[in-house]
């Protein structure tokens, strides 16, 4: 039985983890332009899915192909704050419907590239097991749990220690203020859409090693990086990962204890209830109310 | 001299007049609706389904020298909505028989639209219990549950198996034919633990780590798709839990799954209704096998071979419907209900709901880069290996 | 006044007698009709929700699945008559906003993807709980409307009316209000909550009616198509396409006004199906989501702005000024 659980809280970590790596993107974003990028599960998969042509063209491990990921995502992120930064009136709701729109031309766009079929990788290296006492795991399923944990380091040490990173969240705390300092909210904005490109290409290399993508998937995918940011609260790092860990407990402690049928239902349970009880989040520090 | 010539012309004429009376001699084109789902969830299983269907056509218009077969296709989008609205544009175009057709669901309602046109509807797509018992006299399968189930059985019965953990998709299909094998297994002594997952779950090691600590089996069953049998291979692989075999069913002993995930396939046993590399002995499979390779350049799977039989019989029919005269007046499905011939899949007859009791899948087994037929013994081109599993 | 009678009277004429006679031969042109009407419902209920409630939302499909299973199992376990049984379905749906009520504290965006999470909560309901409605198995041979004074309203043209007569009474109700004086109090509201709060408007109450209303029109929208279809099955009814195509629609044919989800629901859905879908067989919808984003950012007031820029004598009611 102990075994049972030390196995579920592992799982659930380890799932946590690269859940997290999908919502800093969109949390990043969300913090400082206050515009949710529904694109942003499908920008994830458009990096999976660069991972899987570099897979299955040249046969190079999924790490190796970040780089082009990379660079194909930023640049779709670019065009999306491009885009949205045309809209001048309404930002909030407007930028919503606007990347529905992105993302249902990039689902489908996938779907016209790629086709149907599932994907993942081949890399036996990746699906070797590692075992330690009674936690098993597959190797990709703890790298990937480290490169988040590096990415999510070191996104906190560029909040908070340089420049750059102070400049975006002056802006996502008072944008107004911080034009007023001198920053430029526009430039910011850029930044952080570029951010939320590469932390998307590192998630997108992460599903594509650990589980199996199809077209699909990228709806589902902005839908848990919403629930944690919801969870998490606004402005906080730690608080993703903490919120992301807790999704992955939650749907692990589910599987094992009672039904793995109502897994994605727990998950959803659990966002509501974060939602109406803690409006802030766990670690908010922003409103979310409506007055 | 002229006249001659002259009345051997008009004799030539009265003749020629005559043939159509005599009916048979003229070359007839028959244009066949399809309606399959080449977008939305199941555009992977409508597309195999559909070059199928192709290929049956092209066959038939190579050997049939006097007749055609013209096919008009619909993307029914996986939608009951858009399945109906398809079959009734096809009804509409003036198709003579509805062929195609995934998902219980969309198939209902579809085949509902296809009797209200008159139109006979064919598919290998709807295993669903309820299909055949709407009393509809034009709705034809060549596949259900009960041959899936039957292979399943079969190839535990032949391992022995006392001890067994089904693991399946909370989906219609897959979970009735896990109810179903559950229900033979018991009434036989066998122990059976049964673990229910939803479609989003990635993370199948909760799973397999309880089936590997509680319930000990000596065979794991698997009742999903392909992205299913990844996830529970992958954590099987890594939790290696102490089980005999790991038996999946459809989309699972195929050559691309090989292709995609060669160390997950080791020893895993799917339903299958050729071996790979497929050795087409009858005559009949060597035409199909030509005919696919050369329209789409690779080796056949078990979906293009469903929609190649389904077709064939429905083209069969049709023509003989056409030379008895009863095409218009319903005549497709009382030839359809005759048919009783050998197959790829077998030997295949209608009853009078449209079933065809004969169905009965076959077992195949990953061994090395082949799939290798094991249960039953009459298709069988090898021994299974037992005890075998990825790890 | 006399010129919109008139205009009303053809258009009337027109809708319920010049389309069936032209079309009823062409079964396929009426199901994409009587589909894209469908749409159009939701999408008027979609925008009113937005104008009057000032509430967006992602997840109206969770209204339509409800409205389609209540009436199906009402109809086909307790026997009620299918009329009633629409409005039953409507009143269901109406029932589940009640769960969404606390909810309407958040702000947009975190409304919009709450309910969002309603409808995949309420889709694994469905496929959770077979005992009511089957499961994912579905359920089948749902009844279709009956034979009324004689005419088979099963039929194509039938559930022709039947949509229309919703969709028709559903905008005359939205003008309805609009005009009312909780019409009046909405709009204010939109433009400043807090001044009208000063003024005694109790705003959660009535964003909780425009909530309800805006949930019974989808249920029964979801009821009409349950025995249209006579299929339903939880990843059919709680699909979000039933979400998206509205929202493209009502942006697309401009949400602000009444006419406009409507005219936008038919325009896209056919344009979608009988011209997009023949050039590109698959992946199709891209198109769509091109148009979403294009009219977010060139024309956010809706293709009748569009028009309204160009024909000024065409412009039709509006955000601000109203007839």
């Amino acid at each position: 039985m102990t075994e049972l659980v030390l196995q579920a809280l592992w799982s659930g970590i380890l799932t946590g983890s690269s859940y997290a790596l999908i919502a800093l993107g969109l949390a990043l974003v969300f913090g400082t332009m206050n515009v949710i990028n529904l694109a942003h599960g499908e920008l994830v998969l458009l990096a999976a899915y660069v991972a899987y042509t570099c897979e299955s063209a040249w046969g190079a491990s999924p790490l190796l192909a970040i780089p082009a990921a990379i660079v194909i995502v930023c640049i779709a992120t670019a065009l999306t704050y491009g885009l949205v930064g045309r809209i001048r009136r309404d930002r909030e709701l407007n930028s919503l419907l606007l990347t529905y729109g992105i993302g249902i031309m990039l689902t489908n766009g996938i779907l016209l590239i790629w086709k149907a079929d599932i994907r993942s990788t081949k890399s036996a290296w990746l699906q070797d097991a590692i075992v330690f006492g009674p936690l098993y795991s597959m190797r990709s399923e703890l790298l990937f749990f480290a490169v988040s944990a590096a990415l999510i380091a070191g996104l906190w040490w560029w909040l908070t220690r340089t420049w750059a990173g102070r400049a975006v969240r002056a802006v996502a705390s008072n944008r107004d203020a911080a034009q007023l300092m001198g920053i430029d909210p526009h430039r910011v904005e850029f930044v952080s859409f570029l951010v939320a490109g590469l932390l998307a290409a590192f998630a997108g290399a992460a599903i594509f090693s650990v589980g199996v993508i199809q077209p699909g998937l990228g709806i589902s995918l902005t839908i848990k990086a919403f629930i944690i940011t919801v969870l998490a609260g606004m402005g906080s790092v730690p608080g993703l990962l903490v919120g992301a860990l807790l999704l992955g407990l939650t749907e692990s402690l589910t599987t094992t204890f009672f039904s793995s049928a109502l897994q994605e239902l727990a998950g959803m349970v659990l966002f509501l209830v974060v939602l109406f009880v803690l409006p802030n989040g766990l670690f908010g520090t922003r409103w979310r109310r409506a007055h | 001299m002229c006249m001659r010539k002259a009345l051997g012309m008009s004799l030539l004429a009265a003749i020629g007049c005559l043939l159509p009376a005599m009916g048979g001699a003229m070359a007839e084109e028959f244009v066949v609706g399809v309606e399959v789902p080449l977008s939305g969830s199941l555009a992977r299983v409508g597309t195999g389904m559909s070059e199928g269907i192709n290929v049956a056509a092209d066959v038939f218009n190579r050997k049939n020298g006097k007749h055609k077969i013209k096919l008009i296709t619909v993307d029914d989008e996986s939608s009951p909505a858009k399945a109906v609205a398809a079959v009734e544009k096809l009804a509409s175009q003036g198709v003579v028989a509805i062929d195609g057709g995934y998902g219980s669901g969309n198939i209902g309602p579809a085949s509902d639209a296809a009797n209200k046109a008159g139109l006979v509807y064919i598919t290998s797509g709807g295993v669903d219990e309820a299909l055949t018992q709407r009393g509809l006299k034009t709705f034809f399968r060549i596949n259900n549950t009960a041959g899936y189930s039957k292979a399943m059985l079969g190839l535990l019965s032949d391992m022995g198996a006392k001890n067994v953990s089904i693991v399946y998709l909370t989906k219609e299909a897959t979970s009735d034919l896990a109810k179903d094998v559950e229900k033979a297994l018991v009434a036989k002594g066998v122990k059976v633990t049964m673990h229910a997952f939803d479609p989003s779950i990635t993370d199948f090691k909760p799973i397999i780590n309880k089936i590997k600590l509680q319930d000990k089996p000596d065979v794991i069953a698997m009742s999903g798709y392909e992205n299913d049998y990844v996830g529970i291979l992958r954590a099987a692989k890594v939790l290696k839990p102490e089980v005999k075999a790991v038996v999946g069913v459809w989309s699972l002993a195929t050559s691309k799954m090989q292709e995609d995930f060669p160390d997950l396939m080791t020893d895993v046993y799917g339903t299958a209704l050729l071996p790979f590399p497929a050795e087409f002995t009858t005559p009949d499979g060597k035409d199909f096998a030509e005919s696919y390779k050369k329209l789409y350049g690779k080796e056949p799977d078990y979906l293009g071979q469903f929609g190649y039989v389904q077709s064939q019989l429905l083209f069969d029919a049709i023509v003989r419907a056409f030379d008895a005269g009863t095409l218009k007046t319903g005549g497709i499905a009382t030839e359809l209900r005759k048919s009783n011939r050998d197959t790829l899949i077998g030997r295949v007859q209608f009853d009078e709901k449209g079933d065809n009791p004969n169905f009965s899948h076959r077992m195949g087994q990953h061994q090395g880069k082949q799939v290798v037929v094991v249960w039953p013994k009459e298709y069988a081109n090898g021994k299974m290996i037992f005890p075998g599993v990825p790890w | 006044m006399a010129a919109r009678i008139a205009a009303s009277f053809a258009f009337a004429v027109a809708a319920y007698a010049l389309v069936p006679f032209a079309f009823s031969g062409n079964l396929y042109l009426m199901s994409m009709i009587v589909a894209a009407l469908t749409i159009g419902g939701i999408a008027l209920a979609w925008a009113l929700l937005g104008n009057l409630g000032g509430l967006v939302s992602f997840g109206h499909a969770a209204f339509f699945g409800v409205g389609s299973y209540a009436s199906a199992l009402l109809v086909m376990k307790a026997g009620w008559p299918i009329g009633i049984s629409l409005l039953a379905g409507g009143a269901c749906a109406a029932l589940a906003a009640v769960l969404m009520l606390p909810a309407l504290r958040l702000r947009g965006p975190y409304f919009a993807l709450a309910v969002l999470a309603y409808a995949h909560i309420f889709r694994i309901v469905a496929t959770e709980w077979k005992g009511l409605t089957n499961g994912a198995g579905g359920i089948g041979n749902i009844p279709r409307f009956p034979v009324v004074l004689g005419y088979d309203f099963s039929s194509k043209t039938g559930a022709y009316w039947i949509v229309l007569s919703l969709v028709l009474a559903f905008a005359l109700i939205y003008a309805g209000i609009r005009r009312s004086h909780l019409g009046l109090a909405l709009r204010a509201m939109h433009d400043s909550e807090d001044a009208t709060r000063a003024v005694g408007v109790n705003s959660t109450l009535a964003k909780a009616s425009m909530l309800f209303l805006s949930a019974f029109m989808t249920g029964m929208m979801g009821a009409f198509n349950a025995h249209y279809i006579n299929f339903l099955e939880p990843d059919y009814a709680f699909s979000g396409l039933w979400t998206m195509l509205p929202i493209v629609a009502a942006i697309f044919g401009g949400y602000r006004t009444i006419t406009g989800p409507l005219i936008g629901a038919v325009v896209v859905y056919l344009l979608d199906q009988l011209v997009f879908k023949a050039m590109m067989p698959i992946g199709h919808q891209i198109v769509l989501g091109a148009l979403l984003g294009a009219m977010i950012l060139f024309a956010p007031q809706g293709l009748q702005s569009i028009f309204a820029r160009r024909l000024p004598r065409l412009r039709m009611t509006s955000a601000s000024g109203d007839a």
